[in-house]
């Protein structure tokens, strides 16, 4: 455990010690402010599902340049060796990597809290979608991450990486469009792997366990693969 | 007989399609010093990987101080101070914060970790740029950086991959004198495709070629003989007439660039204890002024040579 929290501190100030930690935050922060404001000026509700279905497209957008350098940076500049070289683990090593990627989008999903404080402030917003909202973002986050760390571990190219994990985004966010036109039992099992499918019932308010379970699933799987793929050496 | 610090049995280790490591076997006891030399893409690396826990051998048994590497990787890796080729470290990082980070990372924690990074550090004069990035340093500095955090948790083995490769004369100077130093206590396993460099500094000599291991003891193929080197003042024919007529001696040819005054000869003998004694009885018998009478370390060159040449000549 101790030797987890020095590689996850590590992670953390070799994140926060870049830019692209501080670029990312500031572009969320603005395009959501944005969208926020519009929203509110033109509806006028009490709600942030438009907010949220705007962070979800943003996040399959942002993950893969958070995670790319991850595990493909450490392996060109063969600091990777000294890693494992140490007496310390592979699960060790992409834990601490994950947790540290899911602390930059915690904490932008923090600072995004900013909006319902306004709702809270000007009306009285209906908190079970929001709390909804939230945590299948943050499952989404989980699942999102993991894939991406999973591409990193898979090359020594960081723009290989970032592509490999946004194609894959790319393609669970709209294969429900495909899904619906395979012949049964093709189109549900499809359509289940939708990353949108699974996020719409979160972000207006209905929480459902398979779509807790989709997301955890993909979080563990892609997790467990990088750890093999870092092992296979 | 005490469990040697390293032993490798019948290593094999297969990249893909490419035998890198070809069924190699050896073992390196307490307080060895011991240099694997060999060309580029001979396989030290992959060698010195599988050691380190970094890499899994195909086949073979390899263990660091009683651990198997399969079963006991950690427990190994606890044994093992590693210094990589061309010094990968983290560049965003301060000195002492990455010594640090890598004391933790091999187990000591709050005072320790401290008093462990300030030992390293004043020993490898490496406080001046305690607080300065990695990034910046030189590549002397690097290299110490990179010995640093070998040594922070004072393992059994010390292994050094290329430990001069890029660096400048004088820092090549001090790294080696620094191995040299920190050998003393350890056991040390070097590898490098310098030969003066390795002849330098080991006691043991391996040599690889294609992933095989030529031999675990190159200066002791070299023990079928000594070589003596004598300055003496005289006439040289009788210094040739008093030389050959000791019991042992092979050869004596005097050394092209030892001047005119007393000249130095190179004397081959049989490896026997004493000739030398007999060689200085016979020239002071002779009237012959004997200045200087010392033992020539065996040629690795020439062994490296004859070793590397006959598996390709017999390829051919």
């Amino acid at each position: 455990m101790r030797r987890f929290l020095v590689l996850l501190v590590k992670e953390e100030k070799a994140l926060f010690s870049s830019p692209i930690a501080y670029v990312l935050i500031a572009m969320f922060l603005l395009i959501m402010g944005y969208s926020f404001t519009l929203a509110l000026f033109i509806s006028h509700a009490m709600t942030l599902v438009h907010l949220f279905l705007q962070i979800f497209v943003l996040f399959l957008l942002t993950v893969p340049i958070m995670t790319m350098r991850l595990i493909a940076e450490e392996r060109k500049l063969r600091t990777m060796e000294v890693l494992l070289t140490s007496p310390v683990t592979e699960t060790q090593i992409v834990l601490a990597k994950f947790v540290a990627s899911m602390s930059i989008i915690v904490l932008m999903l923090i600072l995004s809290g900013a909006y319902t404080v306004v709702l809270a402030i000007y009306g009285d917003p209906d908190w079970g979608p929001i709390f909804s909202g939230y945590f299948g973002l943050v499952l989404l986050a989980a699942a999102l991450v993991g894939v991406g760390l999973l591409a990193s571990s898979l090359t020594n190219n960081q723009i290989i990486a970032a592509l490999l994990s946004l194609s894959a985004f790319l393609l669970l966010w709209i294969i429900d469009e495909y899904g619906y036109l395979l012949p049964d039992p093709f189109d549900s099992l499809v359509v289940n792997m939708s990353l949108s499918v699974h996020f719409k019932p979160f972000a207006t308010g209905s929480m459902y366990l398979s779509d807790v379970a989709f997301y955890l699933s993909a979080a563990m799987l892609s997790l467990f693969l990088s750890v093999r793929a870092l092992a296979w050496r | 007989m005490s469990t040697p610090v390293v032993d490798v049995q019948n290593l094999v280790k297969w990249y893909g399609p490419r035998l890198a490591v070809r069924d190699v076997s050896f073992s390196v006891a307490q307080g060895e010093v011991v240099g694997l030399l060999g060309p580029n893409g001979s396989g030290k690396s992959t060698i010195f990987r599988i050691l380190t826990g970094y890499l899994v051998a195909t086949s073979g048994f390899v263990a660091v101080a009683g651990n198997d590497a399969t079963t006991q990787s950690l427990a190994l890796r606890h044994e093992v101070g590693y210094v990589p080729e061309d010094a990968p470290l983290y560049d965003h990082m301060r000195v002492n914060e990455f010594l640090q980070f890598m004391a933790q990372l091999k187990g000591l924690f709050a005072r320790s970790s401290t008093r462990a990074v300030g030992t390293v550090a004043e020993r490898l004069q490496l406080t001046e740029v305690a607080g300065v990035p990695i990034g910046k340093l030189s590549r002397g500095y690097r290299q110490r950086v990179a010995i640093g955090q070998a040594l922070l948790n004072d393992p059994k083995l010390l292994i050094f991959d290329e430990p001069t490769s890029g660096l400048d004369p004088n820092q090549v100077i001090a790294i080696r004198d620094l191995i040299r130093e920190l050998a003393g206590a350890r056991t040390v396993l070097m590898a490098s495709h310098v030969l003066p460099e390795v002849e330098q500094i080991a006691s043991r000599v391996m040599i690889l070629l294609e992933g095989k291991l030529l031999t675990s003891d190159a200066l002791a193929l070299a023990a079928d003989g000594q070589r003596l080197r004598l300055q003496v003042a005289g006439p040289e024919h009788l210094v040739h007439e008093a030389v050959a007529a000791v019991p042992g001696v092979r050869s004596v040819v005097v050394q092209p660039d030892s001047g005119v005054g007393d000249r130095q000869y190179l004397v081959e003998t049989d490896q026997r204890s004493d000739v030398a004694q007999h060689l200085a009885a016979a020239l002071v018998g002779r009237g012959l002024a004997l200045s200087e009478l010392v033992a020539v370390r065996p040629d690795l060159e020439r062994i490296f040579l004859q070793l590397t040449r006959r598996p390709r000549e017999e390829a051919a």
